[in-house]
């Protein structure tokens, strides 16, 4: 019962890093219904500004963090500039293999910054993980929790609450009667890549630091279990886009307890196969937020 | 010279592999699973030459053949979503098949050593290539035989009714529905087509390489196998050749003299490719 327990309490801390990255990719998905492959890449981008800020100057984790988001979010404004902007009407999949190139531009950037496969990262925290009686929390996933939850908070206070938030809306309803109505909607989807790209740069800093490395591996892991998460959840809402990422990451830790490292991933991404093909009632409702 | 065989040796396999997404993405499905019907007929053909001592021809056939049995196992349960959901659904099939092999063990004993698949290690010793004797321009020319026969087939199946079918339900799902087509069996059997292509693409790669593992069929893989046929074009299959040729021939060995910075200009070449031709460097005019 323990071990469940305990199971639960690490797959809810693992969840919400995926959540977060869920959360980036459903906004650009929402606004673009495009796949934008470079979504990972563009945080791993982020990620490895700060590293290399780190390695010269050895600033403070603060700095880092903003170093992060701002690396992240130039990188995104840069991809939807270059692969989505000029792709607006028609042409999903030019778009997507243009992503894909600055996916491969990215990596390579990445590597001649920093030719190691691995680079150390500062850690969050460096005490030993809490305990709540035989429970027991690191302190790095408690960060992300709260971490995901703000971010959320503050998600739903932009969409919902703001003339901002409005025109997105209106622009995931129909682009064309936004456009209509006055709002810019080449603006809308430049703003919102940089909003997603800021909270996927957090997410990526969140969990470098708290694994305390960083790959280039990262670009590639992120696209993978933001989209994985965003799909479990149904395409294009920003609730499911967390509740995927909770899932996925519930899902993850369990199996790990049970079946072992090797044939988890395995099993996961069948079961994921099967579960768009057979498609259950709430991945249907393409809800807009 | 024999780098000039090589490298026509790389932009065979990378065609068959171009092409076996050429044909799914002809009925308007972008497949990720790609990379995995060519690890299967990798795997596959590489096992029975070394381990059932085959000829390499019934080998591929073999590859070949369970490629299309797996995507076509495949193709009936995706044709219930599209779009994102499809490559997301293909992408996870894809990481299945990888995982699979990652974890997939299989070794006899054969003159003194161990031979065949060994999980994560992969699958060395792939040898037949060598062993008969084969110069490097004789396998080039084998691969191209096939590369020839499948761009032939494929070239005559566009021209055919089928052809047109194809490209129908890749255009409007609805229209063609509703002049009687029948859905399912045309994408299941693109799918089909697509798996066999990728099969024997797989199955070559296995035997000039001599070594496999499943970190060779990634997400990448299978990226690159949609986008040449879209960096091509889908007028017809030579786009999808001169795509590969611009890919592997100009822009990864034509621009290795630029050594690391290689892959930015990669990069901004493919941008701007898309960005003037978004149907393709041999599609339709405008956008």
């Amino acid at each position: 019962m323990i071990d469940f327990l305990q199971n639960t309490l690490d797959g809810l801390a693992l969840g919400s890093s995926y959540a977060l990255l869920a959360l980036g990719f459903t906004l650009i998905f929402g606004v673009l219904r495009r796949a934008n492959l470079a979504y990972g890449p563009a945080i791993m981008l982020g990620c490895y500004c700060a590293t290399w800020a780190y390695l010269k100057t050895g600033i403070g984790l603060l700095f880092l963090a903003l170093i992060a988001v701002a690396g992240s979010t130039l990188a995104g404004v840069y991809v939807e500039r270059l692969c989505f902007a000029p792709h607006r009407k028609g042409a999903a999949a030019a778009a997507m293999v243009a992503s894909f190139a600055l996916w491969m531009q990215f990596e390579e950037l990445a590597t001649l910054a920093l030719p190691r496969h691995l680079y150390a990262f500062p850690a969050l925290y460096a005490g030993g993980p809490l305990s709540l009686g035989r429970l027991t929390l690191r302190v790095e996933s408690l960060v992300m929790l709260v971490a995901a939850i703000l971010v959320c908070a503050a998600l739903w206070r932009i969409l919902y609450r703001s003339r901002f938030g409005t025109a997105v809306r209106a622009v995931i309803d129909s682009p064309a009667a936004a456009e209509l109505s006055g709002i810019s909607v080449s603006a809308v989807s430049l703003q919102v890549f940089a909003l997603a790209s800021a909270i996927g740069g957090l997410a990526g800093f969140l969990i470098v630091s708290g694994n305390e490395q960083v790959t280039p591996m990262l670009g590639m892991w992120s696209t993978l279990k933001g989209m994985l998460a965003m799909m479990l959840g149904g395409l294009g809402s920003l609730p499911g886009a967390i509740a995927g990422g909770v899932a996925l990451g519930l899902r993850e830790a369990h199996s790990q307890w049970y079946l072992g490292p090797q044939l988890r991933d395995f099993i996961a991404y069948l079961l994921l196969f099967v579960l768009l093909a057979v498609r259950p009632p709430w991945m249907n409702t393409r809800s807009a937020y | 010279m024999d780098f000039y065989f090589g490298l026509a040796q790389t932009v065979g396999i990378h065609t068959l592999l171009g092409l076996s997404a050429y044909i799914v993405l002809l009925t308007g499905q972008v497949s990720l699973a790609q990379a995995a019907f060519f690890a299967i007929g990798a795997y596959a053909a590489g096992m029975l030459t070394v381990l059932a001592g085959w000829h390499v021809v019934p080998a591929l056939g073999a590859g070949s053949l369970l490629g299309a049995v797996t995507a076509c196992a495949v193709g009936f349960p995706a044709l219930r979503v599209k779009g994102l959901m499809l490559v997301v659904a293909t992408l996870a099939f894809g990481e299945g098949v990888r995982l699979f092999f990652f974890n997939f063990d299989y070794q006899v004993a054969k003159g003194g050593i161990r031979v065949g698949p060994l999980g994560g290690e992969g699958f060395r010793q792939i040898r037949f290539f060598p062993e008969h004797g084969w110069t490097t321009a004789e396998v080039m020319l084998f691969i191209w035989v096939f590369v020839i026969g499948v761009m032939a087939l494929l070239w005559w199946l566009d021209r055919s009714r089928y052809g047109a079918v194809l490209r129908s339900v890749g255009e409007d799902e609805v229209a063609a529905q509703s002049v009687g087509i029948n859905l399912t069996a045309v994408k299941v059997s693109a799918m089909t087509v697509g798996g066999a292509i990728a099969g024997v693409g797989g199955g070559l790669y296995a035997h000039y390489t001599t070594h496999i593992e499943h970190a060779n069929f990634n997400v990448l893989l299978a990226t690159f196998a949609i986008a040449y046929p879209i960096v091509g074009g889908l007028r017809t299959v030579f786009g999808t050749l001169a795509a590969v040729i611009f890919v592997q021939a100009f822009l990864v060995e034509g621009l290795r003299f630029l050594g690391d910075w290689r892959n930015l200009l990669f990069g901004a070449l493919i941008i701007l490719a898309m960005n003037l031709r978004p149907h393709g460097l041999f599609g339709r005019h405008g956008a």
